[in-house]
């Protein structure tokens, strides 16, 4: 088949994209590994039998996750993308809400559950907060899966079985290995999960860079452990990448059914969902549990706190918490959906828009302060500087989620318009944006959900009355005084409310 | 074709563009004035856990008629990790919070031009009263109980690598057995159950069993300042706190305060360090920061004499020691407890 738009067409559409990702992500991480990268540390890091036993649970431990998570998610991924029925908004509310919360809350919630400390409650606690990647990078292209080759196959004789395998599962194939690199690397480079479910004797190679560079002062040994991450996550990114197929012409726009006309198997859809939500919201109930309960006792005490307008120990008001979360999550899909869109239409070289996946947060967190010091660049300590670098941390996610709807739109359909006297323009306005408006919302949310989360590189940046939410529920918990936790919980409950009702709008 | 997508493109980039000046006109973006002549506001940077009272620097401005502006980013250890990152441009002018565990790395990177001690407190283990009642067993009174079977499993401590109570606890162990018997205590530590928590946060909210989390362990690493706290945030109001302090546990940490090499108001950082150092200031710490005031004038609140513990003899460490033996003593522990 015969793509229809020649390289240099959609070039200028990629200038926007690169110059953002080089000027906040390629130039403040390339000043890191010259300043401080040595290549004979490369060696030194690779010798080192404990370091090399990091790297390995790193790996063991992703790689177990990420099945888990697929095996987790991808039937509600199904049944929350074929069908809709009543819950189905709420129950994708709550499996996306934990994507957005402190490592520490979550932690917290699988704790109280399990009781115990080790490998099953980290990997639990990765499946709770990587079910939504799931659910937004494959249920877009499921939804647009044509029911009717399924039911021509189960006409045809097909058992449900061999229809996923033959027919579904080739057009969905492509976002679900996209989705499963995605929770390898969220797992791969596990920070505050690891730390409070581990232990200490259970480490990463994301938070031995964090030890080396911030803890040991080691700058040159955390550098070469961020190559030696960055190429192990950049060869599973080759391992895993497709070439660009042509776009399958089955795929067709359609919007999830309502349930109540199945008459068949209508149970199944609701048995997945509920089994999900129940492993994901489990550790959110026990947030918002610790939030309710001090002593044994019953207190709406850290909610009343919170409505009244202030938090215990801390100078800012909820208010203006919530306000500055949400002005930096607004702010940064402002930059990031948008420059994403461009990307995705010109199909760009999905490599580069994967650096910010690949790199560690504290090199870029270094990056960033010693790169933007000087006027005119003075940047690291702007307000605005923060949701900027959010939107590069949630570019490579975003495009994924755009990404394989906006590669199943068939060119017939722009060349249909085209031949009906439409500019590319009332094209792209009229047939392509409606086509992707389901997409382009999810993508909004996920850019939404990694800003209103992000504690990593911008946890580095110095911030002057610009506390977020996971830095004050990070501040309230972190003190002594039952007020003062209870009121971290409630304000991380709240969060979960809050994410609750966005997500499931989005 | 190729317009239209340009087009597209620059519509995008407007709406985007729209989106961030309307953010970024928000009142506080206040403008630095750090070229001009006479400077009217100076950056106090510190530890995320720097809370002062609100209006505290109002006498400051009235003063001087510089305003401070205070920013914060991190723990102390990544505070100063960013400060020798940053070395000769700093992200502000003067910085509160380095302790005596760090000190040293800042004086060794020359970061700070001048510095001066601001306050003071303890790392000790604190205990959850309630639980020793019941279980009929008395509080640990010393170092060596805790590795007495009658406490085995009952402490938790933090990663004295990623936690500076954590960092605190160890340096008190080797302050008290020395530098040659301290690995013998913690072998023995380990054999008698002590959990390591990564921070305090995690160690005292979720596995201490006598503050909100009700966790397993009724001993846990904190300071000597926890139990008024409880008391100022406690749920209800209580008279006396859930928990108390082992007093020979404790570990002297003296927090500095110091100006920043290459700011450009290194007046105005000697002023504000001045009255950082001043009474009022000083009277305003115990009950927003949970910290001692170094200066002997100030008067300490009710909640802390009553029930903060500041011993006359710590545990302490000499900071060039620290500084000298720090990696081969935390690749022991490591070693240790791992």
């Amino acid at each position: 088949m015969e793509r229809h738009h020649p390289v240099s067409k959609t070039k200028t559409l990629l200038i926007a994209p690169v110059v953002f990702l080089s000027v906040f992500f390629v130039v403040p991480v390339g000043n890191t590994f010259l300043r401080y990268l040595r290549i004979s540390e490369l060696g030194t890091v690779l010798s080192n039998q404990s370091l090399r036993g990091v790297a390995w649970f790193s790996l063991w431990e992703a790689i177990v996750s990420t099945i888990a998570t697929l095996v987790i998610a991808l039937p509600v991924t199904w049944a929350l993308s074929r069908f809709t029925f009543r819950g189905s908004r709420i129950a994708r509310g709550v499996l996306t809400a934990p994507f957005v919360l402190p490592a520490v809350v979550v932690a917290a919630g699988v704790l109280a559950i399990s009781d115990t400390r080790g490998v099953a409650p980290i990997i639990w606690a990765h499946v709770v907060f990587n079910t939504s990647v799931v659910i937004r990078i494959v249920g877009p292209r499921w939804t647009m899966v044509n029911h009717r080759l399924e039911h021509a196959a189960a006409t045809l004789g097909a058992r449900p079985s061999h229809t996923f395998i033959r027919v579904v599962w080739p057009q969905i194939s492509e976002a679900v290995i996209s989705a499963a690199t995605l929770v390898f690397v969220y797992c791969f480079t596990s920070f505050g999960v690891i730390a409070i479910l581990g232990g200490v004797s259970r480490r990463t190679l994301e938070t031995e860079i964090f030890t080396q560079a911030v803890r040991l002062g080691n700058t040159s040994t955390a550098t070469a452990l961020a190559v030696l991450q960055a190429i192990i996550i950049g060869a599973v990114f080759y391992l895993t990448r497709r070439s660009t197929r042509s776009p399958s012409t089955s795929l067709h726009v359609s919007s999830p059914q309502p349930l109540h006309t199945k008459p068949h198997h209508r149970a199944t859809p609701l048995v997945f969902t509920a089994i999900t939500t129940v492993i994901v919201a489990s550790p959110l109930l026990a947030t918002v549990y610790r939030s309710l309960v001090v002593n044994s006792q019953f207190s709406f005490t850290a909610w009343r706190t919170i409505f009244s307008g202030s938090l215990p120990a801390l100078s800012v008001s909820p208010q203006s918490v919530i306000t500055t979360s949400l002005a930096f999550s607004i702010v940064a899909a402002c930059f990031c959906v948008p420059l994403a869109l461009l990307a995705t239409t010109a199909s760009a070289p999905r490599a580069l828009f994967s650096l910010p996946l690949i790199i560690s947060a504290a090199t870029l967190g270094i990056g960033l302060i010693i790169t933007f010091n000087t006027s005119p660049f003075a940047w690291r300590s702007e307000r605005w500087f923060i949701p900027v670098i959010h939107a590069v941390i949630a570019l490579p996610l975003v495009i994924r989620a755009l990404e394989p709807a906006a590669r199943a739109i068939p060119d017939s359909l722009r060349n249909a318009s085209a031949s009906l006297g439409a500019s590319p323009f009332t094209t792209w306005l009229r047939v392509e944006m409606p086509l992707l408006k389901p997409a382009l919302l999810r993508a909004t949310g996920l850019s939404v959900a990694v800003s209103l989360g992000e504690f990593g590189a911008t946890s580095f940046l110095s911030r002057s009355g610009s506390t977020t939410l996971p830095i004050a529920i990070a501040q309230l918990l972190g003190r002594p005084g039952a007020a003062t936790q209870q009121a971290g919980f409630a304000l991380a409950a709240l969060m979960v409310l809050v994410t609750i009702g966005v997500m499931s709008r989005a | 074709m190729k317009y239209s997508r340009a087009l597209v493109a620059s519509i995008l980039l407007v709406i985007a563009s729209a989106c961030s000046s309307s953010s970024s006109t928000t009142p506080s973006d206040s403008t630095t004035a750090r070229n001009d002549a006479t400077p009217t506001e100076i950056t106090l940077l510190a530890y995320d856990a720097f809370t002062p009272r609100d209006g505290i620097f109002d006498a400051f401005t009235a003063a001087t008629g510089a305003t401070v502006k205070v920013v914060t980013g991190g723990d102390s250890g990544v505070l100063i990790s960013k400060a020798i990152l940053t070395a000769g441009t700093p992200e502000g002018d003067v910085l509160w919070g380095l302790d005596n565990t760090l000190l040293s790395r800042a004086q060794k990177a020359d970061v700070l031009t001048s510095y001066e001690p601001v306050d003071y407190g303890d790392i000790c283990v604190n205990y959850d009263k309630q639980w020793f009642v019941s279980h009929k067993i008395a509080p640990p009174t010393s170092l060596e109980d805790l590795i007495l079977p009658a406490y085995k499993g009952l402490l938790v401590t933090q990663d004295p690598v990623a936690s500076s109570p954590g960092l605190g606890f160890l340096l008190g162990t080797i302050a008290h057995f020395g530098t040659d018997d301290w690995q013998d205590y913690w072998t023995s530590l380990k054999t008698n159950g002590v959990h390591v928590s990564p921070d305090w946060t995690t160690a005292y909210t979720i596995d201490f069993s006598g503050s909100s989390g009700k966790g397993k362990y009724p001993l846990v690493v904190s300071y000597g300042s926890s139990p008024p706290a409880e008391v100022l945030y406690a749920e209800k109001p209580i008279d006396t706190p859930p928990t108390a302090v082992v007093e020979s546990t404790c570990f002297r940490q003296t927090e500095y305060v110091g100006a920043l090499r290459g700011t450009r108001n290194p007046n105005l950082a000697a002023q504000l360090i001045s009255y950082l150092l001043d009474v009022p200031f000083q009277e305003s710490m115990p009950l927003s920061l949970f910290v001692f005031p170094v200066n002997k004038k100030a008067m300490l609140p009710e909640l802390f004499t009553k029930f903060a513990v500041a011993p006359t003899t710590p545990l302490t460490v000499d900071p060039a020691d620290i500084e000298m033996n720090r990696d081969t003593w935390l690749n022991t522990w490591r070693d240790i407890i791992l």
